[in-house]
């Protein structure tokens, strides 16, 4: 048996540890805010450093992103809100229609398409971004929100999440329904889906955060100034013919503030979306 | 969350057709549930596959300037910056999976402790990171590790006494960036992960190994890992994924697919730099080809160490 | 609150345009009732932008019946060229009129159909004018599809103050030889390097074998980087960072890094040497340097050349604009013109293409890079122009010089995991085979 004193240690140390790793995570937070409110040659000069002139902070970069560039920044946010939320919405109906098929019947073929879904999920989409390009041009998709949006809409790791999430749904539910006469979609979206709100919550997050933060596919597709999303954009401002530091660590911070705030909100829905294995709303 | 049944799904259910009554029956409806994924495979997946192996053995010159030139493009794969990339990239992947299971892993049986305080302030402060977008990270790693003396980290080494270090143009202290700008944004994940494992474990478990007289190290090895097994081969599969198919964090690092020396060249940094930088089309989707068949042995291979087919079956 | 309150509606604006589907458009300036015809421009180089405003401006002066809108995107160098790229592989979403750099310039000569327009036309009229070396590298089989911003002569740009700190002439440096031992005397007296060398671009090696007549690849296209001038010219810069230790690797890999401003800024090295068209970033990167740099001819070689030609962007028109032959007659009066190339001098500090614009007055006159150089920059660039070394492009340049940047430069001078000769070697072997 330990002692009190003991395990009070321990409490401590480990609350140390993980302090410690708590400010390597927040820290790059901390200092691009703060570079986002220094002078751009400040940073051309030191990079980002411990000697920050306090005095000298000012709020000049943020106005410079609505103005510079004639207001390519808000257009930029606009293209990346668009995309984010068009992919979360397809994205979450069709992954929780899969997963859920899979986890509720019995049917021909189901453990091929399931085996499929696994080998998917374990591709590198990086692979395909030849022939993908190529087909995106086929099919005129190229510099379009679509073009972005649907070749990952389907995505295999959100099927296999809902899947599993289905797997503890009571299926006494499915024959309830069934005995009502509801037809199997009804009882989908009437008595399933919100059993599942929680897993809806994570994924949503989930898929949200992929497609704000997307960046090899849209680098790809998207070819125009005005319809850049934020990570495309950002990048385009670091170039070796003169790095706008000036717009990119404002750029930066304001592309990271939205999806801060959605975790927050939805911090609750995910965790619980994430650890909850039982039925429980 | 706006339910999805709201938004314009209402109408089937006015009329209740004998169509709809076929489409909804027991038997058809579950394949209308998977006709998303079923569609979304044959035209984003199989068809891309299919015409990459078809692309690589072609030299395509432009739109209509198409050769077939047999297995050219597979024999100009031998060359060193091939095998340099896809050396560089399983290092990677091997240092990435060495950091991003156990550190996670211990850090969630941290907070899992009921004596832990602060615990939902820790587990959102890890999770920040993930937040963040690739090209953000990049940019703060990219200045935060600049080589002069005033950077982040070359002054903090400084108060040890060590010398300013040029961390971006030297193999092993960009790969050590790499894999720290990885960790930075991935360990919240995991722990995320290994958090609902863990809360899956049945108290009582512990309660019984306690009253036997286990000690904490004792309940976490016989307990605790086995009961996380399929976490952790989760964690180590995705990671396998993340690793080979790195590219965005070489690419903020350096600014484009190029390195000095190909100390960033990951596999898909050259896919990259062949199909779009130098127009090579053909020999771009050879690496691809290569690239997806490397990615399948080794999962493959990890999949079947740990036994996941044996338990397949039951 | 003036200001907050425009934020506002012009974002209520912008969104009321995006959701009623229509993008940004550029505004329709009425001139005359003659409705303007808008022209895409795509460029990497915010500079070139502002050269096209001022050539669309006189254009619009003196064609007041074809008046033209130019709408200009600006995109980071390789970007541009990839999209360029799928552009034209696609056969939709090219500009009208695009920069290529050139090095990249090889990649779209590429195939029997070329998405580029050939500009024959507008170029033989003046081609007894034109440094025509210049206008090779961006042809091919005899037909021009690209016009150069410049010449590039090569030059060194040295620091008086620490000359004068060691009490060195800098007009006493005419060979290498005698480059080396200022440099010795320099760091002796200073402690400071006397130049620093690019490890991750190619900047400092490749003029070098330029003036001594050797190259990366031959006339016809064939591989020569690993002929003896190449190897013993690559000793050298190696001799002069490990030897000599007169030079050091150059902060950030190359002279366009901002490591690199920030540290040269402070006045850290005596000398650098790029082409003619670097003094714009000492200009804008480096402006507490200003009054202490000065503009001389390279050193030189023992029967070498006096400069080289180095960098150079082609200005090119593709096959997919709606208005190419518009295009082509504004492009030709943009930077074919005598007026055109005095303006890539004035504005821009480029050495200009057209013979004839060199002897013209205009030339003489002050501008932002007489302020910072001192007055004797253009008599510097008179002095050599005459004795320019070309470069070859052939289809095999654009893999040669990543070949140089990433791999050669990189493994001898910095990493110092090859010697010259291996580097140079298994570079050439594996672009014969290419």
């Amino acid at each position: 048996m330990k002692t009190k004193a003991g395990s009070k240690a321990a409490s401590l140390l480990i609350f140390l540890v993980l302090t410690v790793f708590a400010i390597f995570c927040l820290a790059p937070f901390f200092f691009l805010l703060i570079s986002s409110l220094r002078p751009g040659a400040e940073m051309i000069r030191n990079g980002i450093s411990f000697n920050v002139d306090f005095t000298a902070l000012n709020l000049n970069n943020y106005w410079l992103l609505l103005e510079g560039k004639d207001g390519i920044y808000l257009l930029w946010y606009i293209n990346s809100a668009i995309i984010t939320v068009l992919h979360t919405l397809l994205s979450l109906l069709v992954t929780s229609m899969v997963g859920y098929g899979l986890a509720m019947y019995e049917f021909k073929g189901k453990n091929l398409i399931f085996t499929i879904v696994l080998v998917v999920m374990m591709i590198p989409v990086e692979i395909l971004i030849l022939p993908l390009y190529k087909l995106a041009i086929g099919i005129e998709m190229i510099n379009t929100y679509m073009g972005v949006i649907m070749p990952f809409v389907v995505a295999p790791m959100s099927i296999f999440f809902f899947r599993q999430y289905a797997e503890s749904l009571p299926k006494e539910l499915l024959d309830a329904g069934r005995i009502d006469g509801c037809g199997e979609f009804r009882i989908f979206f009437q008595i399933m889906m919100p059993l599942m709100l929680p897993a809806f919550g994570a994924m949503g997050i989930l898929q949200a955060m992929f497609s704000w933060n997307g960046f090899v596919w849209p680098l790809i597709v998207l070819r125009s100034n005005d319809m850049l999303t934020l990570p495309i954009g950002l990048q385009s401002l670091i170039t070796p013919y003169g790095n706008n530091y000036d717009m990119l660590f404002p750029g930066a911070v304001m592309s990271v503030i939205p999806i801060i705030l959605l975790f927050i909100i939805n911090q609750k829905a995910f965790i619980s979306g994430l650890t909850v294995g039982g039925v429980k709303g | 969350m706006a339910d999805p049944s709201v938004i314009g799904l209402g109408k089937p259910f006015i009329r209740r057709s004998r169509l709809k009554q076929l489409f909804s029956s027991q038997k058809t409806a579950p394949y209308v549930f998977v006709l998303p994924f079923i569609l979304s495979f044959l035209v984003f997946f199989l068809y891309p596959i299919v015409s990459t192996v078809i692309m690589s053995f072609q030299r395509i010159d432009g739109p209509g300037d198409i050769t077939f030139i047999g297995l050219q493009n597979y024999k100009n794969l031998l060359n060193p910056h091939f095998f340099n990339a896809v050396w560089l990239t399983t290092r990677y992947t091997f240092w990435t999976i060495l950091v991003l299971v156990p550190l996670p892993l211990v850090l969630s049986i941290f907070l899992n402790k009921k004596t832990t305080i602060g615990k939902n302030f820790f587990r959102s402060a890890f999770f920040m990171p993930a937040l963040t977008s690739v090209i953000v990270a990049g940019l703060f790693f990219r200045l935060a590790f600049g080589e002069q003396q005033t950077t982040l980290v070359n002054s903090m080494l400084g108060v040890f006494g060590i010398k300013p270090t040029i961390w971006l143009q030297d193999a092993d202290a960009s790969m050590f960036v790499m894999v720290l700008l990885c960790t930075w944004r991935w360990m919240g994940v995991n722990i995320i992960y290994f958090l609902s494992g863990l809360q899956g474990i049945p108290e009582e478990l512990y309660e019984a190994a306690a009253i036997d007289g286990a000690s904490e190290f004792e309940q976490f090895l016989h307990i605790t890992l086995p009961s996380l097994k399929p976490v952790i081969m989760y964690v180590v599969t995705i990671s396998v994924y993340g690793g080979y198919s790195m590219f965005a964090e070489s690419f903020a690092l350096w600014n484009g697919p190029r390195s000095p020396g190909e100390i960033g060249m990951t596999i898909v940094n050259y896919i990259y730099q062949e199909g779009f930088n130098n127009n090579n089309l053909g020999f771009g989707s050879a690496i691809g080809i290569a690239l997806f068949a490397i990615v399948m042995a080794v999962n493959l291979l990890q999949l079947f160490s740990s036994g996941f087919f044996k338990k397949e079956g039951t | 609150m003036k200001k907050s309150l425009a934020i506002l509606l012009s974002t209520v604006l912008l969104l009321a345009m995006i959701l009623s589907g229509c993008g940004a458009k550029t505004s329709t300036a009425k001139t005359g009732d003659i409705k303007p015809t808008t022209l895409n421009f795509w460029t990497f180089q915010e500079l070139h932008k502002g050269f096209m405003d001022d050539a669309v401006a006189t254009w619009n002066k003196n064609h007041p019946d074809k008046p033209i809108v130019l709408k200009t995107d600006v995109y980071p160098y390789d970007e541009q060229h990839n999209k360029l790229l799928i552009a034209l592989q696609s056969g939709t979403g090219a500009p009208d009129i695009v920069d290529i750099e050139i090095s990249k310039f090889a990649n779209f000569l590429k195939g029997s159909k070329p998405g580029l327009v050939e500009l024959n036309d507008v170029v033989e009229p003046v081609k007894d004018k034109l440094i025509m070396g210049r206008m090779e590298n961006y042809a091919k089989d005899g037909k021009y599809y690209g016009i150069d911003y410049h010449v590039g002569a090569e030059v060194m740009y040295y620091n008086k103050a620490l000359f004068e700190q060691a009490g060195v002439n800098i007009n006493d440096i005419v060979t290498w030889d005698d480059y080396i031992a200022a440099g010795k005397k320099i760091v002796e007296k200073t402690g400071k390097p006397m130049t620093t060398l690019e490890t991750t671009e190619h900047w400092s090696y490749y003029p070098l074998i330029n003036m001594q007549g050797s190259d990366l690849l031959g006339k016809n296209g064939e591989v020569i980087l690993d002929n003896e001038i190449n190897k013993k010219t690559l000793e050298m810069l190696k001799d002069m960072l490990y030897k000599d230790k007169i030079a050091v690797p150059a902060p950030g890999g190359f002279h366009h890094s901002e490591e690199y401003w920030a540290w040269m800024n402070k006045g850290n090295a005596a000398s650098v040497w790029m082409p003619m068209w670097y003094m714009g970033r000492f200009v804008q990167y480096m402006p507490d340097l200003k009054g202490q740099m000065v503009i001389r001819p390279m050193p030189i070689f023992p029967g070498g050349k006096k400069s080289a030609g180095m960098g150079g962007t082609g200005t090119a028109i593709t096959t997919q604009g709606k208005n190419i032959e518009l295009a082509k007659q504004f492009l030709a009066e943009a930077k074919l013109s005598k007026d055109g190339s005095i303006k890539t001098w004035s504005l821009l500090g480029f050495d200009p293409i057209r013979s004839d614009a060199w002897t013209d007055p205009a030339m003489s006159a002050d501008n932002k890079y007489t302020d910072y150089f001192g007055t004797d920059i253009f008599n510097t660039l008179k002095a050599v122009i005459g004795d320019i070394g070309s470069i070859n492009v052939g289809a095999k340049f654009p893999n040669a010089i990543t070949l140089l940047q990433k791999n050669i430069c990189f493994k001898v001078l910095k990493e110092q995991s090859q010697t010259p000769e291996q580097a140079l070697k298994e570079a050439a072997e594996e672009l014969r085979t290419k």
